[in-house]
């Protein structure tokens, strides 16, 4: 059976749209033949920034023939009383290209009706694959669409040519006034624009005698090797890190690397200013020694080999140094006013339209650091190290470094760096230093106990400064990374094993905002205040658990797991996270979880719908049978136990897992000696209120109901 | 290759391929863009292709001439190319191997960059054009002119000749760049530079300056009503100049800097809409040349 190749050239598309691209053309692909009946192999991806490209394995050349059973009229409206054919039938069996004779008869529930046994013949795929075609085409989904000269299509970059063949044969499909053929393009400069790809088979070869490696994975070891090649010539390595080369991966279609320098002078900079501009603004590899010490050199990636080398390299010499010399002009400049005495100056600097300067955001830093700090009963050290730090920690902020723009992603880094030069004790640096991590999803925590106060701190000030001015999150819609903040928080808890409710937590980050900065009539102090400060702590509340939610998913833990872990009862977010973890674990492993499900879910079933009164306690007295006795003895030291298992560090919820489990032989036993729903209202109560304690224990756990079985 | 004798090859380039040689527009604007023949002609169904050198004013990027390349004055070459043509990329390459910058000698990238003006309600689709990892050229597929869609889309590029010309001249201060044989750069502007950066840091009148915002943002304001759409982007070019005096004077503050801008596009979208509809009032006349 052929092969499929499509291939969709375009004009450079943005390095991080590719890869999301190419997956979105392998399952387009892929379920798309599925749909079609056409049987085929594995589909594989190819992307550079000129191509997004897919070769499907052993595409069935015909659709299979396809038996249809269509129904028709009644039988009573298709035979008349003696037997013959209505014109209904007639009508019926010519619309479906049979004659009457051919119609059978069928019982079926609703009486016996006249069906036509219809026979569609497959179709050959090369007719019925550009259907699917145009069709994956405009279910690319984007972040940023364009048109291009006078046509309607949108795409990420206007399209410029198509190859479609099944086996040697040329598709009938067209997008963008382009017509799909066998003619591919080359590399822009080394190869041709003209090159005809004989089968799918040889497209990568044919590709890469016209200087263009289409596979992605392959093209990114060659410029890992090179790199690395290209830094040896100075005993040193390049630090590659893995977003920045996959980014120049998708920059290029036939990479070489080569070294660049610049005057040794520049290290003397913060090292993260040469870094930043190397990997941010210029696209290269900073080159390290065995050390890991910054060496003046840089690797540059280039797309295309041979001539020119000298020329290039003096070309990227020449476009990083005034940006250099910009940083340490900013250096320069920053260091005539030291650190603590630019607090003074954040007072100009507006914080989120009504919300005050960058002043009284630090004010309410420092307050929620020593709230933090006393909740979690932190050592005196430590907190005097948050609270100085946490006073410095905006200061970066209008120096030339961070203010300027260009190198605004340092702010933190440098404003540990300058409190460093202002003779600041290198704790509170350290956590200046760190106060915005993590910063994407896969950043560690702040390592330091002092920067995790300070960077939580931060980010609670920043959801509770946005959700008091209603600035909420909605759909895709997040342009102050909200959700990021949200989870970072998490993440620091996490890493910091700090256990707060979380109630209080969000209470307080709203309340420092709200103190000063609500207009007066919602002021706290007022009735009207009080409301929207609760409004506006449970929006915030909501939110953090819908992080927490997507915090345990994209952990591995299937939805209803995370979905009966946040149904029992908690306030703790590290807790939850850890018996999400631990509840994932214990499903995975116990053959006998779907039976404690069933076991479980029962007392919730039977009280929770009732209107048992808050106040009706288990009364042992009222007990009619030994099986109710013997269950609450159980119960009571089960919960005895679990109490107690509950203080202990690390939580050992599996022993929890284990106690309850146990309690299966009782409740058995119970639901067979007794009915819950006794005829006696006190005797029912009784029972009813039996089930609730059993409940509260196992939602201790999870919310049971909640699990899918 | 001199400087004047880039302009010139870039002339004959986009001459040869149907582009008007516009000569420089007349008030000051912060970038090619801005003027009539970018902003307002990209706009609308009619066919248009320009290509014009463009001094452009950046109050704040002034070093007093002393930066080796940030000056409050620049030019940028500028083309319009609307209906954008298919191999335009080729054919932007093609310009620049007339100026003798071998492709194969050379790492050319194009480097994701959506381009948005804010102060004009435009924005973009495209890339920075690098030289050996040098931004070169501004490469825009337009989408949106003063909130309106662009429809057909007109592809913009905009050559930093200064730049271009200190690679290709192989120097590392725009002083030394030759404007012909005999002449440098420094010569010419240096103390152009100085004057201006003087003025825009430190003596431009900020009390006359705000009077002149408001005076000429009214003016716009009349000239509509009058049905002069002209005259009154003028006006709104003066008002984004005038703010851009009193932003290098530290006299808009962060919090008044968005509404500012906000002001400013409003006046560019109002002149924008009447001047799409005169053309379509006046029957779109270049459309017979499409």
């Amino acid at each position: 059976m052929p092969d499929l190749l499509i291939e969709i050239g375009v004009e450079e598309i943005p390095a991080d749209v590719i890869v999301p691209a190419l997956e979105q053309m392998r399952v387009a692909l892929d379920e798309g033949l599925t749909a079609l009946r056409l049987t085929h192999g594995e589909a594989r991806v190819y992307g550079t920034p000129r191509r997004l490209a897919a070769i499907v394995a052993d595409v069935a050349e015909r659709q299979p023939d396809e038996v249809k059973e269509i129904k028709g009229p009644p039988a009573s409206a298709a035979f008349d009383a003696e037997g013959k054919p209505t014109k209904a039938a007639a009508g019926f069996a010519a619309k479906n290209g049979l004659s009457v004779d051919q119609l059978r008869v069928q019982e079926t529930d609703k009486g016996a009706f006249v069906f036509a046994t219809v026979t569609e013949e497959g179709r050959p795929a090369a007719e019925v694959i550009p259907g699917l075609l145009e069709g994956m085409m405009t279910g690319f989904v984007f972040p940023k669409t364009l048109k291009w000269g006078d046509l309607e299509e949108r795409f990420a970059r206007p399209v410029r040519w198509l190859v479609a063949l099944l086996g040697d044969t040329v598709l009938d499909w067209e997008f963008a006034r382009v017509k799909a053929g066998r003619t591919t393009r080359g590399h822009r400069f080394l190869g041709s624009d003209d090159v005809e790809i004989a089968s799918p088979a040889a497209y990568l070869e044919t590709l890469r005698a016209q200087h263009v490696i289409a596979d992605h994975h392959e093209r990114r070891e060659v410029i890992r090797k090179r790199a690395v090649a290209a830094a040896a010539a100075v005993q040193g390595r390049p630090r590659l890190d893995e977003d920045l080369l996959e980014e120049n991966n998708f920059l290029v279609e036939w990479p070489s690397c080569l070294l660049g320098g610049y005057p040794e002078r520049f290290l003397e900079l913060p090292e993260a200013v040469p870094v930043t501009i190397m990997q941010k603004h210029q696209r290269y590899f900073p080159v390290e020694d065995a050390e890991g010490r910054l060496l003046p050199y840089f690797v540059i990636t280039r797309n295309g080999e041979g001539p020119g080398e000298e020329m290039i390299r003096r070309g990227n010499e020449k476009v990083i140094v005034p940006r250099l010399e910009d940083g340490e002009f900013y250096l320069t400049e920053d260091l005539k006013t030291p650190l603590p005495e630019r607090l003074d100056a954040l007072k100009r600097v507006t914080f989120m339209e009504s919300l005050g300067t960058l002043y009284d955001k630090t004010e309410r830093i420092v307050r929620l650091v020593a709230w933090l700090a006393e909740a979690l009963d932190a050592p005196a050290p430590e907190r005097e190290t948050a609270a100085r730090a946490a006073l410095l920690s905006k200061c970066d902020q209008v120096t030339l470094m961070v203010g300027d723009g260009k190198l605004a992603a340092l702010q933190g880094i440098i404003g540990g760096h300058y409190a460093g030069l202002a003779g600041e004790a290198p704790e509170v640096c350290a956590a200046i230093a760190e106060q915005y991590l993590p910063i994407r999803p896969d950043d560690p925590a702040p390592a330091s106990p002092a920067g995790k106060l300070l960077a939580l701190a931060d980010k609670l000030d920043n959801l509770a400064a946005a959700f008091s001015l209603g600035m909420i999150p909605k759909g895709t819609r997040d342009p102050q990374g909200l959700r990021r903040q949200a989870q970072a928080v998490l993440a620091i808890l996490q890493a910091g094993d700090f256990h707060l409710p979380l109630c209080e937590l969000v209470g307080e980050a709203v309340g420092q905002v709200a103190a000063r900065f609500i207009a007066p009539e919602d002021d706290s102090a007022t009735a009207q205040g009080a409301t929207n400060r609760a409004t506006t702590t449970a929006a915030l509340m909501d939110f953090m658990a819908a992080r927490l939610d997507a915090t345990l998913q994209e952990a591995g833990i299937p939805y209803d797991t995370v979905r009966a872990v946040l149904g029992g009862r908690w306030s703790d977010p590290v807790e939850v996270i850890n018996r999400g973890h631990a509840l994932h674990r214990i499903r995975g492993a116990s053959e006998e979880f779907e039976g404690l499900v069933d076991t479980a879910t029962r007392p919730a079933n039977i009280w929770r719908s009732t209107d048992l009164p808050d106040e009706v306690a288990v009364e042992p007295g009222l007990f009619e049978d030994e099986a109710e006795g013997t269950f609450w003895a159980a119960l009571m030291a089960a919960r005895e136990e679990v109490a107690r298992l509950q203080q202990d560090e690390p939580v050992p919820y599996e022993a929890i897992w284990q106690i309850v489990s146990e309690l299966r032989g009782p409740i058995d036993a119970l639901f067979e000696a007794v009915m819950i729903n006794a005829g006696e209202p006190a005797l029912r109560n009784n029972r009813l209120a039996m089930m609730r304690e059993l409940d509260t224990l196992y939602l201790q756990l999870a919310d049971f109901r909640e699990i899918v079985q | 290759m001199t400087f004047q004798q880039i302009t010139k090859h870039l002339d004959d380039f986009w001459a040869a391929r149907g582009c008007i040689i516009a000569q420089p527009y007349d008030v000051e604007v912060g970038a090619g863009t801005m003027t009539p023949d970018t902003f307002l002609r990209a706009l609308g169904p009619e066919p248009w292709n320009v290509a014009y050198v463009q001094g452009s004013r950046r109050p704040n990027d002034g070093r007093y001439g002393e930066n080796p390349n940030r000056m409050q004055k620049y030019y940028q070459y500028q083309v319009i190319l609307k209906p954008s043509p298919a191999g335009i990329q080729e054919t932007y390459l093609d310009s620049l191997c007339t100026l003798g910058i071998d492709p194969l000698q050379h790492d050319f990238r194009f480097v994701e960059d959506d381009w948005e003006a804010p102060t004009l309600g435009a924005s973009g689709v495209g890339w920075e054009v690098w030289l050996d990892g040098m931004e070169i050229t501004q490469f825009t597929y337009f989408q949106k002119a003063g909130g309106m869609v662009c429809s057909p889309v007109a592809v913009e590029l905009t050559y930093g000749i200064e730049r271009l010309a200190m690679y290709m001249q192989d120097v590392d201060h725009y002083r030394d760049l030759r404007w012909n044989d005999t002449i440098k750069f420094g010569e010419l502007r240096r103390e152009e530079e100085r004057q201006f950066s003087i003025y825009n840091f430190e003596v431009a009148n900020i009390d006359m300056l705000w009077e002149l915002f408001r005076l000429y943002e009214a003016e716009v304001e009349r000239l509509l009503e009058l049905d002069l759409q002209l005259p009154a982007y003028d006006y709104v070019l003066k008002c984004s100049h005038t703010f851009n005096l009193l932003d290098s004077r530290g006299a808009v503050s962060i919090t008044e800097r968005p509404a500012m801008i906000g002001r400013i596009r409003n006046l560019a979208a109002a002149v924008a809409k009447a001047h799409v509809a005169q053309r379509e009032a006046m029957g779109y006349p270049l459309l017979q040349h499409a």
